[in-house]
């Protein structure tokens, strides 16, 4: 038999049933989104749930609350992210307990994320009663309120907290891979340890960089438990717009729902599109410097 | 060889697994069976049993009470799936379109959810009248067993237990005990930031904002109203007026509200508010047992009466095991399942039994039971009990809510 080819037919039987759900499953959202939903006697194609959705200023404003908590987190986390590899590069005992606290968050899942949060930053958390305490607060209501704000401050905090790790753990593991021949010749050359790091290290691991901030966004774009948990009454997020209108037990309400889904899926092609061209460039540069 | 062997082994079990289901056809005519004949064929046989699973002491009861007396007294084993009703809607739904035989034999279900069922054609029916404990028990012509949100039953769903909306405080915090929104909101005034309720579409949430509508323009008109949005938001009016006069008053100034009702639960046990509310009117005994609320928690309903629901249990159209289903029901309906479900120890569910229609020793069955601290007598919630409002009309009032209330003043 074939070599090259007995990976794919062996793979054949598992994902025949796994693309089959996937595809079918997109199939259905998609016509349902036309309003073409026989089982509930809808049979016609008709653009017009997309006119109202697109048009309706509810979900504008999901829109905007969902890119503005993606984009802020994202940006903070890789800002952050970055930062940490770096110092963790530096830093002398590079095996030490630190390297397994950062890589926790990672594997903590989102809802128990929540709770922590949810736990300190409540104004009945743990936080404003050290605060309150210290007398530095006379009542809880004191406290700023974070959470089920229309300002995201919660959802942004938990997505950082798991986030942050993770590009940390990314770009740390380019960095550490980066030969220490390129910095020490630039420092030999008179440039200082600042002007290594804008210069030699960030242009190398830039391309993991811009990857890993794809998928964090793409993420925090498409991701339901924690602004249902923590975000406010209004504006929704996208996910749990259409969450509730899928729920919503009135099931010609379903073309709303999968219309928002549509729009949620188009936005994740364009982002693994961007992610196919970045990783593109990732296997460009690697290889070059070692 | 062998490895074609084994290719050809997991293709066939792939495609047979997709294909089994739609093999077993069998065809058992229920509605024309004698309840003895029904009795017999449900020997032996497992009834899945698919309903909200969201409270530890229901699932308790079903599977500690109610699973244990079926198998020795039917040998019926059954089988409880913990799912919330959208996807149980979702999954009849996913069966009727790809015309299968079910999974579901019982379905734990109501309100708009059973109008949409009913109306989709998803349900079995009209069986209730089959049902011995329903004739012998129930009162066959109220307005609780009849309509369901002013939906006609049409008997495609039996009676399950009742409930009924009471607001919960805590007696060492709230000294002038509200009786009407009036007073609520004075008593919102006199505690900034300590009253809120769940941001419909929660369940209780959706019921708090559907009591003040009645206790301000009354209910009678609801019934039988058109499912219109211009209509009802005129009809509604005033309580969107009083929620946004409410609202500044409210945690966080009304800006958000909180999610869920157990979010609410829970900034109600950590001192965060004064006040929370539940479906359930003796659900507050069991969580001052668990010592999650306060000892001084007590509960309250307005002077005008509260909303009250009965909820139901059906069978779906494509349910493999209508007879064991049936008798399963049929068995819930009886006067020991009703009473252990009414104990708070054990759920504390109201009994949807008739008392005019019971003996006096079944009576007394009922009178043995505690109902536990922080609870309304079950004659006092009787006595304030509304009729709910027609499923129809509940989502788009839960529209206006949201349109109207949290984005308000920005």
């Amino acid at each position: 038999m074939n070599t090259k080819l007995k990976p794919y037919l062996l793979l054949i039987p598992v994902m025949t049933i796994i693309l089959g759900i996937f595809t079918f499953g997109l199939a259905m959202g998609l016509a349902q989104s036309f309003g073409y939903f026989p089982a509930i006697g809808l049979k016609d194609f008709t653009l017009k749930y997309y006119m109202e959705i697109l048009t309706d200023k509810g979900f504008l404003s999901s829109l905007k609350f969902s890119l503005y908590i993606s984009i802020v987190s994202s940006i903070l986390a890789v800002i952050i992210g970055v930062a940490l590899a770096y110092s963790i590069l530096q830093s002398k005992h590079k095996k030490g307990i630190e390297e397994i606290v950062y890589k926790l968050p990672i594997i903590i899942p989102h809802t128990v994320a929540v709770l922590i949060v949810y736990n300190i930053l409540a104004q009945s958390g743990i936080l404003p009663r050290i605060l309150f305490h210290l007398g530095l607060i006379h009542d809880q209501s004191q406290f700023p309120s974070m959470l089920f704000d229309k300002s995201g401050i919660g959802i942004i905090i938990t997505y950082l907290w798991k986030e942050i790790p993770f590009i940390a753990m990314v770009v740390y593991t380019v960095l550490s891979n980066i030969s220490n021949k390129l910095s020490e010749v630039a420092l030999n050359l008179g440039a200082s340890k600042r002007q290594v790091f804008w210069h030699v290290l960030l242009p190398l691991v830039m391309p993991s960089i811009i990857s890993s901030f794809i998928i964090i966004f793409a993420f925090s774009f498409g991701a339901f438990e924690v602004p249902y948990l923590l975000g406010p009454t209004a504006p929704k997020t996208l996910p749990v717009e259409a969450y509730i209108e899928y729920t919503n037990p009135n099931l010609a309400n379903r073309p709303y729902a999968m219309v928002i889904n549509m729009i949620l899926t188009f936005f994740s092609l364009v982002l693994i599109w961007l992610y196919q061209k970045t990783f593109k460039l990732i296997s460009k540069y690697s290889g070059g410097y070692r | 060889m062998k490895r074609i062997l084994a290719f050809i082994i997991i293709f066939s079990l792939v495609f047979s697994l997709a294909a089994c289901n739609q093999n077993k056809s069998k065809v058992e005519n229920i509605s024309e069976m004698e309840w003895n004949q029904i009795l017999e064929s449900a020997k032996g046989t497992t009834v899945n049993f698919y309903g909200w699973g969201g409270s530890q002491m229901t699932n308790n009861w079903i599977d500690t009470y109610l699973a244990k007396r079926l198998k020795e007294e039917y040998d019926i084993t059954l089988n409880r799936v913990p799912m919330n009703i959208d996807d149980i809607l979702n999954k009849l739904l996913g069966e009727k379109q790809l015309n299968t035989e079910g999974t579901v034999d019982i379905v734990w279900i109501n309100g708009e959810n059973f109008y949409t069922a009913k109306s989709n054609d998803l349900l079995y029916g009209p069986f209730v009248e089959k049902l011995p404990n329903f004739k012998k028990y129930v009162d066959t012509d109220s307005v609780e067993v009849e309509y369901d949100f002013g939906f006609p039953v049409e008997g495609y769903e039996a009676p399950y237990g009742k409930a009924q909306f009471v607001m919960v405080y805590d007696k060492e915090r709230v000294k002038n005990v509200p009786i009407d929104h009036k007073t609520l909101l004075e008593m919102a005034k006199n505690n900034p930031g300590k009253f809120t309720y769940p941001a419909p579409p929660d369940f209780t949430g959706s019921a708090f904002v559907r009591n003040i509508i009645y206790d301000i323009v009354g209910y009678e008109q609801f019934l039988t109203m058109k499912a219109d949005k211009e209509t009802v938001k005129k009809a509604i009016e005033p309580a969107i007026d009083y929620l946004k006069t409410l609202k500044p008053y409210l945690w966080k100034e009304g800006k958000t509200y909180p999610a869920t009702i157990a979010q609410l639960d829970n900034m109600y046990s950590d001192n965060e508010v004064i006040m929370s509310m539940t479906y359930n009117p003796n659900s507050v005994a069991g969580k001052i047992i668990t010592g999650e609320f306060p000892e001084t928690t007590n509960t309250f309903v307005f002077e005008k009466g509260t909303i009250g629901n009965t909820h139901f249990l059906a069978v779906p159209k494509n349910a493999p095991n209508k007879a064991g289903a049936l008798v399963v029901i049929n068995f819930i309906l009886s006067v020991q399942a009703q009473a252990s479900k009414y104990n708070p120890e054990n759920w504390g569910d109201l009994p949807v039994l008739d008392y005019q229609k019971l003996t006096e020793d079944e009576k007394k069955v009922f009178e043995a039971i505690k109902i536990g601290k922080g609870v309304l007598p079950q004659d006092y919630l009787l006595s304030h009990r509304l009729p709910e409002i027609p499923a129809k009309l509940i989502p788009i009032i839960e529209e206006i809510w949201i349109e109207n209330i949290p984005t308000e003043g920005e």
